[in-house]
């Protein structure tokens, strides 16, 4: 154990130097750019594909999160890179569909982007705090009407800003803006715990983040957004609540090249892509983490980012979320 | 089950080679990572997780928890050595023990560096074990209004760390103030003067700006003046920390573990606030006050206290909350998860042998760090015997690769020139550097906690005096601000 | 001229006090962005940096009253009055601005490598070393083994450039 824990060090660690050179993609290591910081959700989902990932691809990954404005920083550094394949990017429901639907000013678009896959989806779950009172939906939206019903995110411009608003909306609210309001946070740890410590009423953000919460009795869900119920929250679905159009609010994780990437190279990672969800200890640690995973192909990733894109920005025009400035 | 029984449970969990060994290789991989600026202790941290991965649960904590305070203790070496802090938490460490060094008492410094760090690291297991849930349900009354308050008692501290002026060092704060607000609005995120740069929208990196304000001017200064340092003992030479010079500072030791613990059981604030707040009450109520700044041995134990303080505290909304503290808990908690286990107050019924074993692991970590740390104090100090000329260039270049490697972003190279030339200019106009450090990590918070307060209340500012906590930090800084005027009027130096 | 509290808070003064009217004439109208539907002014983006801007004003304006109160003007003691080499100090900063400039030009270009190795040795030369075979060796030998140390064992992805490729 403690020698094969040794061997693991210094072979992540030395790189996986001993491919012989070969003159077809890739001839050196993969420059991977995480757009969000250590510990995130994308962040630890990163770094547990990246173990089968690199069998797969017989070279080294270089991880390197690059971290600021909501994911921007990251991904405007793969943008700008040359477009051969060896900085790829892990994009994330935020950076890629939220932002570009919610911010004007921001410096790239999804055209800026080729998606070589999107192998994680995560359900998005509601919930609020077990002395609340509240004990479903029904019971949120009646309190969302009568007044001071507030919601946190992880920032402006995050899944779950979106998300929040996007649910009331759903749920026959009018004005989710106005009847509700946005209480922003500096991260999706601090969301969580401003609803645990009172400063919001509820929060809708990844599954994967309440799980431990909600296993513990300090959150309680009101409903999950996928059509199947998530193992743990004991909570209906959306299409039990009639809802199937919240089938659309989920996270995802994807990798993604800048735009210009060459097609074998696309196909290249397709195959990568399909050996690594294949391995059975990536398997278990995901989806013990709440993710659901299921592996598209590039042209499958692209139009499923595409549709949600679409959705969320119907929204944000609807209720004039758009930032501008 | 009872105490006894959940203590034997944990023992057997970690009553093995194996378990101390990874907490050992944690700490040795700690220190090292944390006296190497740029890596900070998160970053080690982060690094190590992955191979996490394949160990047993209790192992894989203990390994990390090893690095985490390893990071802590070890950037005190760098911050005392080359004015460098080898992490956040360690900047209020420069103050004193940076001049100490200067002076040729660089051993002594980092002896006391070690002392405290061991101290506090003791002081604030022992609050976890005893006090965990009383802590936490207590830091979930933290909501933004009192955080707010307790950020602008804080914000007190710059009084402490202006030095000979406190003119000069509320400007200080204020231009570090002024800095942070670059980057992207919490509550409607538009662009505050990003220049539409998309590096600037994540607003500054701390770490860069840090290095700019300490180490880079001492290098712009040798350009100015290369023989400046000709004649000064600075060779490490017999100094050592005394048993007197411990026990000297033993009050201060205590009093900034508690700060410690007290700041660190609450998510949210981090170590480098705990190091100053640390710093400026020992200067407040030491005896040598006017030594402060100037390589004052205290100062040194208090920072390190303060800083090291928090690590064992950080874990009280860890394990009793499932909340995380601050960036390096955050990874801790993803360790927790890959292992199936849901820190929070069921995991101390259904996983209370991991819990136990955990705290063992503690205790054993404080002694350990104590080992550790002495050899790493003998491994490091050579650097002090370097000839000056060729040192710089060197931290030159480690701050380029260190600064680099936070956020493997270029740009923040140039963040860190750019900052050394303004705090060359603040070091040749006699602008205390400190301030500005204090103010631009907690600006943000004293903003981001304001705004959200008067989201709560839709713009009531009667919310920020909500409950007694609220109260209790008003009354704080109120006689706090009183006493420094006080004291500063009676100098009868107006104002300065 | 030795420098003294009085002339050192009449500078910082005027410079505060002007770049506290820079700030609310210019740059917060100009670079600070507000969303026009705001239903309260302390929410607004711009609040903080106005509140800001003030207190830099009204510090200004302290350190100008003090400078303008202060009646002995003792220069400071630990000052240094007049440097021995003329304006030789000068060209060394500015030396060294132009490595630093370099350096941000050399980075995504050249590598960190080979950047550091010369940005290491024009140091050197520029603070005019007693061991110049020596800080040679250390050019050399110290990017090398950060690079080792970053990339290969921390896994950071150090810049490589255009022309050399390290393992």
């Amino acid at each position: 154990m403690k020698l094969r824990t040794l061997g693991s060090v210094l072979a992540l660690g030395v790189g996986l130097m001993a491919g012989a050179a070969m003159a077809e993609y890739p001839e050196r290591p993969i420059n991977m750019i995480i757009p969000y910081g250590a510990g995130g959700a994308t962040d630890i989902s990163a770094r547990t594909i990246a173990e089968p990932l690199g069998t797969a691809v017989g070279k080294a990954l270089v991880m390197a999160n690059v971290t600021g404005a909501g994911g921007a920083t990251g991904s405007v550094a793969v943008q700008n890179a040359k477009a051969d394949g060896y900085t790829m990017l892990f994009a994330r429901v935020g950076s890629h569909s939220v932002n570009p639907a919610m911010k004007a000013t921001l410096p790239y678009t999804l055209d800026d982007f080729r998606f070589v896959t999107v192998y994680e989806i995560n359900p998005v779950a509601c919930a609020v705090r077990p002395d609340s009172g509240i004990n479903s939906m029904d019971d949120l939206v009646a309190k969302v009407n009568e007044g001071g019903v507030s919601y946190s995110s992880s920032g402006v411009g995050s899944l779950l800003h979106l998300a929040g608003a996007m649910v009331l909306k759903e749920f026959g609210v009018a004005d989710p803006l106005g009847q509700a309001t946005h209480i922003p946070q500096q991260g999706g740890g601090a969301a969580a715990t401003a609803v645990l410590n009172g400063t919001a009423t509820f929060i809708c953000t990844n599954s994967s983040a309440l799980a431990s919460f909600v296993a513990n009795e300090q959150l309680k869900p009101l409903m999950v957004t996928t059509a199947e119920p998530v193992v743990g929250f004991d909570a209906p679905t959306a299409n039990d609540l009639g809802k199937p159009s919240l089938n659309q609010l989920v996270g995802w994780t994807g990798i993604a090249g800048p735009d210009g990437l060459p097609d074998d190279v696309a196909d290249k990672w397709g195959e990568w892509m399909a050996a690594a969800t294949a391995d059975e200890a990536f398997l278990t640690s995901m989806q013990q983490r709440g993710s659901v995973i299921e592996l598209m192909d590039p042209a499958a990733a692209n139009a499923f980012i595409l549709e949600q894109y679409n959705t969320f920005k119907a929204l944000v025009d609807e209720l004039g979320m758009r930032i501008e400035g | 089950m009872s105490l006894l029984d959940s203590l034997s449970a944990g023992l057997a969990l970690v009553g093995n080679v194996e378990a101390f060994l990874m907490l050992f290789i944690g700490l040795v991989v700690g220190v090292v990572a944390g006296a190497i600026p740029g890596l900070s202790a998160t970053m080690a941290v982060a690094l190590t997780l992955p191979f996490t991965f394949s160990m047993t649960p209790i192992n894989a904590i203990l390994l990390l928890l090893g690095v985490y305070k390893g990071g802590i203790f070890g950037g005190s070496i760098p911050a005392i050595l080359i004015k460098t802090p080898g992490t956040p938490a360690s900047s209020a460490t420069i103050l004193d023990g940076h001049p100490m060094a200067e002076r040729g008492e660089a051993g002594r410094a980092l002896g006391m560096a070690l002392y405290a760090s061991c101290t506090a690291d003791a002081v604030s297991n022992l609050a976890l074990i005893l006090f965990a849930g009383w802590l936490a349900s207590f830091a979930l009354n933290f909501g933004p209004p009192e955080f707010f308050a307790l950020i602008l008692f804080s914000l007190t501290i710059i009084a402490g760390v202006s030095g000979e002026s406190l003119l000069r060092g509320a400007l200080s704060a204020l231009a570090g103030l002024l800095l942070a607000t670059i980057g992207l609005d919490l509550v409607y995120g538009t662009n505050r003067f990003t220049l539409g740069d998309p590096n600037m929208m994540g607003g500054l990196n701390f770490i860069a700006v840090l290095i700019g304000l300490f180490a880079i001017p001492e290098i712009i200064a040798m350009a100015w003046n290369p023989v400046a340092h000709l004649g000064r003992t600075r060779a490490l030479g017999k100094s050592r920390c005394t048993l007197a010079d411990y026990l000297g500072s033993f009050k201060s030791i205590i009093r900034g573990s508690m700060i410690g613990v007290f700041l660190g059981s609450i998510p949210g604030i981090g170590a480098a606030p705990s190091a100053f707040l640390s710093y400026s009450e020992a200067r407040r109520t030491s005896k040598n006050k006017d030594n402060f700044g100037k390589g004052e041995i205290e100062g040194v134990a208090a920072s390190e206290a303060g800083n090291n303080g928090v690590a064992g505290a950080t874990l009280i909304p860890l394990l009793a909350l499932g909340v995380p503290g601050d960036v390096i808990t955050a990874i801790i908690i993803g360790a927790f998860m890959v292992h199936g286990l849901q820190p929070g107050p069921m995991m101390f019924i259904l996983n209370v042998d991991i819990i136990y074993g955990l705290f063992i692991g503690l205790i054993v970590s404080s002694v350990f760090l104590l080992f550790v740390g002495s050899v790493a104090i003998r491994g490091f100090r050579f650097v002090a015997d370097v000839p000056k000329r060729i040192l710089m260039p060197g931290v030159l270049v480690l701050c380029i690769y260190g600064v680099f490697a936070v956020n493997n972003n270029i740009f923040d190279v140039g963040v860190m020139f750019v900052m050394g030339w303004v705090g060359y200019i603040m070091m040749r106009n006699r602008i205390p550097a400190a301030p500005f450090l204090i103010a631009f990590i907690l600006g943000p918070l004293l903003e981001d906690n304001f705004r959200q307060s008067m989201l709560m209340s839709g713009s009531d500012p009667s919310i920020l005096f909500r409950g007694p906590i609220t109260w209790f930090f008003w009354l704080l800084t109120t006689i706090t601000v009183f006493a420094i005027t006080r004291s500063t009027l009676r100098k009868r130096v107006p104002l300065s | 001229m030795p420098m003294s509290q009085k002339s050192l808070h009449l500078r910082l003064g005027i410079a505060a006090s002007l770049f506290a009217l820079f700030l609310v004439l210019f740059a917060i109208p100009t670079f600070v962005f507000a969303p026009s539907n705001i239903g309260n002014i302390i929410l607004s983006p711009k609040f903080w940096p106005y509140v800001l801007a003030g207190l830099t004003g009204i510090i200004g304006l302290s350190l100008l009253a003090n400078a303008v109160t202060a009646a002995e003007d003792t220069p400071f003691e630990d000052e240094e009055t007049v440097h021995p080499e003329g304006s030789a100090p000068w060209m060394r900063l500015g030396a060294l601005a132009v490595i630093m400039v370099l350096v941000m030009f050399g980075l995504p270009r050249l590598g960190m490598v080979w950047t550091a190795m010369l940005a290491f040795a024009a140091c050197a030369f520029l603070f005019r070393t007693r061991h110049p075979v020596a800080a040679l060796v250390c050019a050399v030998i110290v990017p090398l083994l950060l690079y080792a140390f970053f990339a290969h064992v921390a896994g950071v992805a150090i810049p490589q450039g255009n022309f050399v490729r390290l393992p």
